[in-house]
């Protein structure tokens, strides 16, 4: 696993600050970069318009990172990792859902950061993609509008990942996301089930799945690109070949339809027993879904599922999805053919709960 | 809850096929098709209509734009012109009988580019907005003009950000040079193979020493370029063709799986020697023995096989946004997004153009590629390009899926309007979807077994074959 998080002397600020690390001898590019003076250990001096600090630890190159350091704190947040194609912002914490098998459970209070996510998102390295996540970032619709007419106006080639439940969109949007760049911008919708009260029994909340059908026909007349992510569940297990017709009647505007796997952290540890569905063991609703969505001409795709759990004919549905940062194997990965192109485990994988029926390629 | 306009014919049981004009599709009996002519739909035939995408609760709700969205993606737009068709001789070195009209002799003085047309053609494209271009030479026999090939293909690699370049030569007589051009990268061979060797001699090599040396050039071809940059298409007369199976055979010989099966054309001075213009009905009965055929191998093979054209209207019948091929569109605009340069610099707007025009029952020519393009006459044609308002198609559950040919109904009717169910068109189309549907709707394995490889899904869902009851 790598930390996202990095320690640091702190700095006398009283706001956010935003810096972006260059090796020693670079040319600062901006009032954010900070380049390296002095490497002692694990310590590394960086000098930032005059003034010196010192970041610990990290043990690989920090080129290009962009950090932001918080007030009176001894870590930074590793923002954006030059080197990774997985960089996400957390815009806010805060959410209307509670979905059953929630990775990143809602808090109640927002800190507005997005001013330094905007600096920070400029900051990122030629033609980047940056995943934007909560909590539910259009509860902050302005801001996080803002930030991408910001940005875009900065750096055109920077793109944006951004996951929403879509409950949010109105009308009055629709001409700021026909505005936005539809190729660099991709949404993230979560969908669960075609019926109505499963969908909404999942995610907490009545009347999500008319909300969401609302949103999805503004993103369709927009012109966005939408990545719909329906996670599998013992909850919507029967559904999915009902979802995937759904899916190819109402939403065949859309870029890829995800189907994924359980990530064992936050509410989906908590009820794991009851939503987890072990698929390599018993794959035929997911294999029915793929089978509708391809004769239809739409691109499904499996995220999160070790290779081994998923049968031969659907292999190449699953690429590797798992972000670098919180991606592990297990012992018998060491024999495997399949593990280049494999995306394993994530951390937080539990093999007594997990899937029964796995081994190397 | 408003219900689309649905289409029905009948189908091979005692049920309808209904579709909609998005191309949504099921089954269903005639009790049903009084409920919903009569306004007497019930709650369980409206939970389907509703599920399989025909009805919605109000404009502008998602199962409405879904609708919307599906039937915008199956009207064909032009893109930008990035694509030519180059007949630089309509010189050849073979005089195969369906061809008369697009060839003369080897040594026939006046049916080449001149180095005026040639710098023209440059011109032209070189002023084309397109960032990647597909050139495609014909003739006659383009490997006869090598230098005009490579001159073309030097500019068009300098010019454009990619180009791909199709030659399509009858592979008779090919030297050193010419095949160390179609080994390179950016070249790729179609050519054409009729069936099988007795077929492919009667139709076009004529001698057994012209018949050796055509396979023999084939075979170095799939050897040395790959099978996967070689094309080969058979030319067949249903009444003098071989069986399937040998088809089949000799194709899979040279490792070539996509087998796309074209009728002896009609066209030009082929009509007096081929009689085409009554064919549609053995021509349909050869395509259907093929399919059967097919259903036959897939069953039994590693290797899959596929007839090109009916994959394609099998994938135009199952999504929208299949229009990547220019035979079969809607509306079938021509003259923007490709164009044919012939021998004397005339650009038209298709191949079959050409041969109307020069077999002088039209003159279906835009311009000249030295004074420019004129699309006037192809303008008019374009408006009638439409068939969702054409008053048989409009009755037609197969409109959604189909397309528009009109050079070919001038070609073989001099007219443009005459009932569709009377045209070759019309009722090669027609038994192409009666016999997807039919597969649709078997529960046949080996049908189902087919249906899966050719529309890409690794099994057929029941989903894609509804029945309601
Ligand atoms: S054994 Fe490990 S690396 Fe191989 S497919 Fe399974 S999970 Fe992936
Ligand atoms: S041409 Fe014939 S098969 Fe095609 S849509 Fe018209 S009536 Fe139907």
């Amino acid at each position: 696993m790598i930390d996202l998080r990095i320690k640091v002397d702190p700095l006398p600020i009283d706001e956010p600050l935003i810096v972006r690390l260059q090796a020693a001898g670079s040319p600062a590019q901006s009032d954010s970069d900070a380049i390296l003076t002095e490497v002692e250990g694990d310590r590394r001096e960086y000098e930032l318009n005059g003034f010196s600090f010192a970041v610990y630890g990290a043990n690989d190159t920090l080129d290009g990172d962009v950090l932001m350091m918080l007030p009176g704190t001894t870590t930074a947040h590793r923002l954006i990792r030059a080197g990774s194609k997985h960089n996400t912002l957390l815009v806010t914490e805060q959410c209307d859902q509670l979905c059953v098998m929630c990775s990143q459970p809602p808090k109640k209070y927002h800190t507005d950061l997005f001013e330094q996510f905007a600096l920070a998102a400029s900051l990122a390295p030629q033609g980047a993609m940056i995943g934007i996540s909560g909590g539910e970032p259009l509860l902050h619709k302005d801001r996080l509008f803002r930030m991408l007419e910001d940005v875009k106006s900065r750096r055109p080639d920077v793109g944006f990942h951004i996951l929403t439940n879509a409950q949010h969109l109105s009308t009055a949007d629709l001409d700021m996301l026909q505005r936005l760049d539809h190729e660099r911008i991709l949404w993230g919708v979560p969908l669960y089930s075609a019926t109505p009260e499963n969908h909404d029994r999942i995610v907490g909340k009545s009347g999500a799945f008319a909300n969401l059908e609302r949103g999805l026909a503004l993103l369709m007349r927009a012109g966005a690109s939408l990545e719909l992510r329906s996670v599998v569940m013992q909850q919507n297990w029967q559904d999915l070949p009902a979802l995937a017709d759904y899916v190819s009647t109402r939403l065949s505007f859309l870029t890829i339809w995800a189907i994924m796997q359980l990530e064992r952290i936050g509410y989906a540890r908590m009820n794991w027993r009851e939503t987890f569905q072990d698929t390599s063991t018993e794959f035929e609703q997911i294999a029915r879904a793929i089978d509708v969505a391809t004769a239809r001409g739409l691109k499904a795709a499996l995220y999160n599922f070790p290779l081994c759990s998923v049968p031969p004919a659907y292999r190449e549905y699953a690429p590797s999805t798992i972000s670098d940062w919180k991606r592990k194997y297990l012992d018998f990965c060491l024999n495997c053919r399949a593990q280049k192109t494999c995306g394993g485990f994530f951390e937080w994988y539990s093999a007594p709960e997990g899937f029964a029926s796995l081994g190397p390629l | 809850m408003p219900v689309v306009p649905l289409k029905f014919r009948p189908h091979t049981d005692e049920l309808l096929i209904f579709a909609d004009d998005a191309g949504g599709y099921f089954k269903s009996d005639h009790a049903f098709l009084h409920r919903y002519a009569c306004g007497q739909l019930t709650s369980s035939d409206r939970a389907f209509l509703t599920a399989n995408g025909h009805a919605y609760n109000s404009v502008g709700d998602l199962a409405f734009s879904g609708f919307e969205h599906r039937f915008a993606e199956r009207l064909y737009l032009p893109r930008e012109l990035d694509y030519v068709i180059l007949v630089p001789t309509l010189r050849c070195n073979l005089a195969c009988g369906y061809c008369q009209v697009s060839r003369v002799n080897e040594t026939t003085p006046g049916f080449d580019w001149n180095d005026v047309t040639l710098e023209a053609v440059i011109k032209f494209l070189d002023s084309l907005s397109a960032k990647k271009i597909k050139v495609e030479f014909q003739g006659g026999e383009p490997l006869l003009r090598l230098d005009i090939i490579t001159k073309v293909r030097d500019f068009c690699r300098q010019r454009f950000e990619a180009c791909e370049i199709v030659i399509c030569t009858n592979l008779q007589e090919v030297d050193a040079p010419a095949w160390d051009l179609l080994a390179e990268p950016d070249i790729f061979v179609s050519t054409s193979l009729d069936g099988n060797r007795i077929t492919h001699q009667k139709q076009r090599t004529v001698t057994d020493r012209g018949t050796d040396r055509f396979f023999a050039n084939l075979e170095f071809a799939v050897s040395h370029l790959g099978p996967e940059k070689i094309s080969a298409l058979p030319t067949l007369d249903p009444h003098r063709a071989p069986t399937p199976h040998e088809v089949i055979d000799t194709y899979l010989s040279y490792g070539i799986r996509s087998i796309y099966l074209r009728p002896v054309n009609h066209q030009g001075f082929a009509r007096k020697k081929f009689d085409a213009r009554t064919s549609a009905a053995a021509w349909n009965a050869y395509h259907a023995s093929f399919i059967d055929a097919l259903i036959e191998h897939n069953w039994s093979s590693e290797v899959a096989v596929e007839e090109y054209y009916f994959v394609h209207c099998l994938r135009r019948v199952l999504r929208s946004g299949h229009n990547g091929h220019v035979d079969l569109r809607n509306p079938n605009i021509v003259g923007l997004s490709y164009l044919v340069i012939d021998y004397d610099g005339k650009i038209y707007p298709t191949d079959e153009a050409r041969m109307v025009t020069r077999v002088g029952q039209f003159d279906l020519s835009m311009g000249d590629v030295s004074t420019g393009v004129s699309p006037e006459t192809i303008d008019s044609l374009n408006v009638e390009a439409l068939n969702n308002f054409h008053p048989d198609c409009v009755h037609c559950p197969y409109q959604a899926f189909c397309g528009v040919d009109l050079v070919d109904d001038i070609s073989r009717y001099g007219r443009i309007d005459l009932p569709k169910h009377l045209t070759d068109f019309c009722q090669r189309h027609m038994s192409i979807f009666d016999r997807i549907f039919a597969m649709i709707y078997s529960d046949d394995p080996k049908i189902q077994k087919t249906l899966a490889l050719w529309s890409g899904a690794p099994r057929f869902d029941p989903l894609l074959a509804k029945v309601h009851r």
